[in-house]
């Protein structure tokens, strides 16, 4: 019993991480000119959030971009990405779609 | 010394050009202590003020923000009779509530920084209180909470800011118009800040907080009060100060402070010089 413990036990944790795992929607990578101090930053990402199926935000500031990943099956457009940053006082110059997302 | 809008990431004497988000509003806090003791007049006066400065941005479109400053102030004033004692006066309140609307003109975003020019306009109204008295009898305008008179002013406000400092000039004009027999000089001022990011000195990932080292110039020339329609020899002048300090500012707060020195005063008569003026608060974004 003890030969097939440990193995089923691995195997019982490697299905668990896999089935836990959530699917995510897409990634996109956006250029946002202007934006060089963390107080601008809280704007952008605001207006970002705000957006239908957005599931989160990483900012790089230094790169100037933030990457907007989707829920699953969500999608972003590039009119509204441009919008919402030019409501928040800021330029969009790039919009890309880093990944189509996982799904299941 | 700056109309004292909130401003968004910005210096702390001096307003900025950069923009309050669509629908968001900025809300700054700030302390402010003044301090006038050097007077060779033969009443040696003693001025202290302390005073809570509590400003709302909201950015009604992303070109357009509104703003509104209220001030608390705790003036008093120590100074020598005739005979030579001593006595104080003192008021406590708010003071006049100033409204401006600042709509950017210029806005050249690029990678990492940006060139915003903004136009402002805005009234100061007579909310505070202009009628104050104690055993004496009433206080001395200068002295009040409240000046009982509609000023308009105006001005303009260029920003550049990159990642690694930002620099914010400001020309003003302040008329004031007449209220009990009284009409203080109007005023014109010109604000300069340089903040230069101290800390990360390299920037990685993420959006770190940044901390600034600040230097400020505030350039205000005072015209002569009028008492009756006559002009006061003792009123207005030329002060212009230096202003180091710091800020530290994170995604949704920023806390900064200057102290703010005189380094030329030119008043008239027997005006009261300035000795410092320090100033502390803490803005937020929501």
């Amino acid at each position: 019993m003890k030969h097939i413990a440990r193995p089923a036990f691995a195997l019982l944790i490697a299905l668990w991480s896999v089935t836990s795992a959530r699917a995510e929607g897409s990634s996109y990578r956006l250029e946002v000119d202007g934006l060089a101090c963390p107080f601008c930053a809280y704007g952008v990402e605001k207006k970002l959030n705000a957006l239908d199926g957005v599931e989160r935000l990483e900012t790089n500031i230094k790169e100037g971009a933030v990457i907007v990943t989707m829920k699953d099956g969500a999608e972003l457009d590039e009119a509204s990405a441009r919008q919402a940053v030019k409501d928040a006082g800021f330029t969009l110059n790039g919009f890309k779609q880093e990944s189509p997302g996982t799904g299941k | 010394m700056g109309i004292s809008g909130p401003a968004h990431a910005a210096p702390e004497s001096v307003d900025t050009a950069l923009p309050v988000s669509k629908g968001d509003f900025v809300f700054r806090e700030q302390f402010l202590y003044r301090e006038a003791r050097d007077d060779a007049s033969p009443a040696a006066r003693n001025l202290e003020v302390l005073g809570g400065i509590s400003a709302l941005g909201y950015g009604a479109t992303s070109d357009l923000a509104l703003f509104g400053v209220v001030r608390y102030l705790d003036k008093r004033l120590e100074l020598a009779d005739a005979s030579g004692r001593r006595s104080v006066r003192r008021t406590r309140g708010i003071g006049d509530v100033r409204l401006f609307a600042r709509h950017t003109i210029l806005q050249r975003d690029r990678p990492g920084r940006t060139l915003r020019v903004a136009p402002f306009l805005g009234l100061e109204l007579p909310t505070g209180d202009d009628d104050d008295g104690d055993r004496f009898g009433r206080l001395p305008a200068t002295l009040q909470a409240g000046s009982g008179s509609w000023d308009p002013f105006g001005g303009l406000v260029a920003t550049y800011q990159t990642l690694d400092f930002q620099l914010d000039a400001q020309v003003s004009y302040k008329a004031n118009t007449e209220a009990n027999g009284f009409r203080f000089g109007d005023e014109f001022g010109f604000d300069a800040s340089l903040q230069y990011r101290l800390w990360p000195r390299e920037l990685g990932s993420g959006v770190p907080g940044f901390l600034y080292g600040i230097i400020e110039t505030n350039l205000l020339l005072q015209a002569k009060n009028e008492v009756g329609g006559t002009g006061d020899p003792d009123s207005g002048g030329t002060t212009l100060f230096l202003s180091p300090g710091l800020q530290y500012a994170t995604r949704r707060w920023i806390l900064g402070a200057v102290v703010q020195l005189p380094v030329v005063q030119d008043r008239n008569g027997a005006a009261l010089d300035d000795d410092v003026i320090v100033r502390a608060g803490i803005r937020v974004n929501f």
